[in-house]
Order: structure tokens, then C-alpha cells, then sequence
């Protein structure tokens, strides 16, 4: 029993270790991936399936982007995620933005946002039909226009 | 039973040094919690959170001024011989942030040799707020001795402030968080308005004019803190610059957000466009007053 209790502990201790080693990878890779820009944050990602004919999960994080400025949104999705990650971006109600363009049924791993106006935006993250999931999300500095 | 415990306490030991990309543990800062400081809030955790993200970045200006092809000059950065006088947490976490817009631009400018000394500075003071797991002093300081590795070093510096910012947050120390960023800003400003001063150009008077909404972001976060001495002396400061910034007129002019794709990249170019008016007289009391805040705060 103690040797179980013991093996139970260790394995708990391993697994949250790796767990978070796998989300740093995961953002320096996505961060690399993003091209020949400056990371300036990340937004780290893990959220439970959503309940059916509910609104899926969803991330939301408050930005202060400045005007003249090109900024680059990247999303990748864990390896052992049930869901894929789509990344939005929205100025109060307005969708700006987005990896997945559901008109097209395509998936971009990134977009640029040419920034006009200096303000708080907002970025959602979520994953595809609700489920559940754990991603990653970078914005990334391109350059002045 | 005795041996098992005390492997498990090895194991817990183990595993809290190795929480350096994990983000939650502990309160290890021995700090005053956000929750003796703030009796009587108004602003809730969830509200802060969406207020204090990005609010301003240690290499956004930086990397600003160098695209507008200012040359680097090392007059504007504060110097790290004064580390040792930094002995409170406010002064330590408010420095860690002008330290960090300092390196942020010694980077962006590949300045690699004066690079250490700031490293050195904020492995200091995040040692000592408690943060320094966040801190890979030894791989930062091996790669600012190549050139070659400025993007692994601009990452991994950005990404460790970003890191030391979510773990006080995750651990009820959202008011150095809010000082960390209080002193990337006010450096930032110092350095975007001390370049204007030297090679004045427009596009960096209507960053510095912006301000005035980051600002205000800034302070409904400092407010908040308002009764401890230290931040009150803090937010006079701040409210100097804010009575000037108010001045500064910003409006929107509509529009329509655009999308296009060009080679499988999609670029969306944002429809509303802010304008700011800045007259010169006020850019200048701006500019002063901002050398004078900044010096203020530094030697708070």
C-alpha cells in the first residue's frame, strides 16, 4: 500500500513536470514558427469540453495594441489536444480576425493585424465544435508601417 | 514510514525549484497579499486580469524607435550600479521593470556587452522578490556572448519577464505585477520622449501621445493600492503626467476592417483609425515632466 501511495505521488509530481515542460515547448516552438517577427506574449491555453448546444469554451484576454503598428497572431494546438485551436481576434464586438475562416472551412496557422487605432482589442481562444483542448497563442511584433 | 515521508518531502522540494515553466505554486514572496492591501476593492481579480494584459511591453518601443532608424544611445538607460540600494519590494519590482525596458532596447540594438550588467541587474532584484526561477540567468548570459543567438536571447528575456508577470499574478501579488509593468512604462516613455528630444519625428509624438490611454489603464490598476504610502507617493508622480495628458485630444474616425490574402498569409488591416493631436508646447511638458517623474521614480 505504501509503495502504491508512493508510486501514485511520483507519478503525479512527473506528470504536472512534464505537462508543464510540454506548454514551454509548445510556445517556444509556436513562437519560433511565427517567422521573422518579435514574440511579445503568449497565451497559454486548456479548456474542458463544452456542454452540447452550448456556446464552446472559450479564452479571453484584453490587449493593448498601438496604432502603426503590424502585429502577428499565431495559434497552435497541443499534440494530444481533442480539439484544434482557433485564435480570434475582436475590437469590442467586431471580429477582426481569425485562424479559421469558417466561410472557406480554412485553417491559417497566423494573421497579421495592421493596427490603426491604439485601444484595447480582445482575443478569444477556443477550439473547434467545443471540445475540449490545450493550446497555445502568440502575438508577435512584425514591424513599424 | 519515516523514509517514505521523507522522500516525498525530497520530491515536493524537487518539484517546487522546478516550477520554472509551470506558473503556479506557492506564495513564496513573503510579501503583504493583495488581500491586506486592497480592503475595500472595486476593481474584481477577473476585471484586473483583463486590464493588465499588454498593457505595455519591455521592447515595444524599442523595437519602434529602431524601425524608425534611430541610432542607440546608451544616455538613456538607467544605470545598475544602484541596485544595492533597492532594498523594498516596491523599489526592487518597479526597477525590475525599468530594467527590463533597458534590456529590452540594449537587445533590440545588439548590444551585447553592456547586456550582463542588466541581467545581472534583474536576476538581483527577481531573486529577491522572489520570481528568479523565471530567470535562466545562466542561458541568457551565455547567449547575449554570441550576436548570433539575438532572437533566442530577445525571446527568452521577453518571455521570462512575461513568465515572472502570470506568477504573481497566479499568486495574489498582482501589486508588484502592477509595479513591474509601472516601471517597463515610464521607462519606455522616458526613452520614446528623451529620442524625440534628440530626432523629433511625428509618428513617435503620437506614440507618446497614446499614452495618455495607457495611462490611464495604469492607474486605475495603481489606484487600487492607493493606501500603502509608497504607491501613493507613486501615483502623484503619475498624476503629473496625467493632468498633462489629458490635454491630448484622441478621437476615431470610422472605417471598415479589411482582409486579404496574399501568398497564404492573411492580413486584416483594422477599419477605425485613431488620430491624436499633440500641440508642441505640450509634447514639451510632456517630455520634461516625464525626465523628472522618471529620475523621481528610480530614486524612490
Amino acid at each position: 500500500m505504501k509503495k502504491l501511495i508512493f508510486l501514485c505521488t511520483v507519478c503525479a509530481f512527473l506528470s504536472i513536470a512534464l505537462k508543464a515542460q510540454d506548454i514551454s515547448q509548445l510556445t517556444a516552438q509556436c513562437a519560433g514558427n511565427a517567422g521573422d517577427v518579435m514574440y511579445l506574449k503568449d497565451f497559454v491555453v486548456k479548456l474542458d469540453q463544452g456542454t452540447p448546444g452550448g456556446a464552446p469554451p472559450t479564452a479571453r484576454y484584453a490587449l493593448l495594441l498601438n496604432k502603426s503598428i503590424v502585429y502577428r497572431f499565431s495559434i497552435c494546438t497541443a499534440p494530444n489536444s481533442d480539439g484544434e485551436a482557433v485564435l480570434q481576434l475582436f475590437d469590442l464586438n467586431t471580429l477582426l480576425g481569425s485562424t479559421f475562416i469558417s466561410a472557406t472551412g480554412k485553417d491559417y496557422p497566423s494573421f497579421d493585424f495592421k493596427c490603426q487605432k491604439t485601444g484595447v482589442y480582445h482575443v478569444f481562444i477556443s477550439f473547434k465544435e467545443g471540445k475540449s483542448g490545450e493550446g497555445v497563442g502568440i502575438m508577435s511584433y512584425v514591424k513599424k508601417l | 514510514m519515516p523514509k517514505i515521508l521523507s522522500i516525498l518531502l525530497l520530491i515536493l522540494a524537487v518539484a517546487a525549484g522546478s516550477c520554472k515553466s509551470g506558473g503556479s505554486g506557492e506564495n513564496a514572496g513573503g510579501e503583504i497579499p493583495d488581500s491586506i492591501l486592497n480592503e475595500g476593492v472595486e476593481i474584481s481579480e477577473e476585471v484586473m486580469q483583463d486590464i493588465v494584459q499588454n498593457i505595455s511591453s519591455p521592447v515595444e518601443m524599442a523595437a519602434m524607435i529602431k524601425d524608425l532608424g534611430v541610432p542607440f544611445s546608451n544616455k538613456y538607460i538607467s544605470p545598475t550600479d544602484r541596485v544595492g540600494n533597492l532594498t523594498t519590494s516596491f523599489q526592487q519590482s518597479l526597477n525590475l521593470g525599468i530594467y527590463a525596458a533597458d534590456l529590452g532596447y540594449l537587445n533590440m540594438n545588439n548590444k551585447t556587452s553592456a547586456v550582463v550588467d542588466y541581467l545581472t541587474a534583474i536576476k538581483t532584484l527577481s531573486d529577491a522578490i522572489k520570481v528568479g526561477q523565471f530567470f535562466d540567468f545562466t542561458t541568457l548570459k551565455r547567449l547575449a556572448t554570441n550576436s548570433k543567438n539575438l532572437d533566442s536571447l530577445m525571446y527568452i528575456s521577453v518571455h521570462s519577464f512575461n513568465q515572472m508577470d502570470k506568477y504573481l499574478h497566479s499568486n495574489n501579488r498582482t501589486n508588484l505585477s502592477a509595479l513591474m509593468v509601472t516601471g517597463v512604462w515610464i521607462e519606455g516613455l522616458y526613452l520614446g520622449t528623451q529620442v524625440y528630444k534628440a530626432t523629433p519625428n511625428q509618428a513617435l509624438a503620437e506614440r507618446i501621445g497614446e499614452q495618455k490611454l495607457t495611462l490611464d489603464q495604469l492607474m486605475l490598476i495603481l489606484d487600487k493600492y492607493q493606501r500603502d504610502n509608497q504607491y501613493t507617493v507613486l501615483l502623484e508622480e503619475l498624476q503629473k503626467l496625467k493632468s498633462l495628458f489629458s490635454s491630448v485630444v484622441i478621437y476615431t474616425k470610422k472605417g471598415e476592417p479589411q482582409m486579404v490574402e496574399v501568398d497564404g498569409m492573411l492580413t486584416i488591416v483594422g477599419g477605425d483609425e485613431s488620430i491624436v493631436e499633440i500641440t508642441p508646447d505640450l509634447l514639451n511638458n510632456i517630455i520634461n515632466t516625464t525626465e523628472q517623474v522618471r529620475n523621481k521614480l528610480i530614486n524612490l
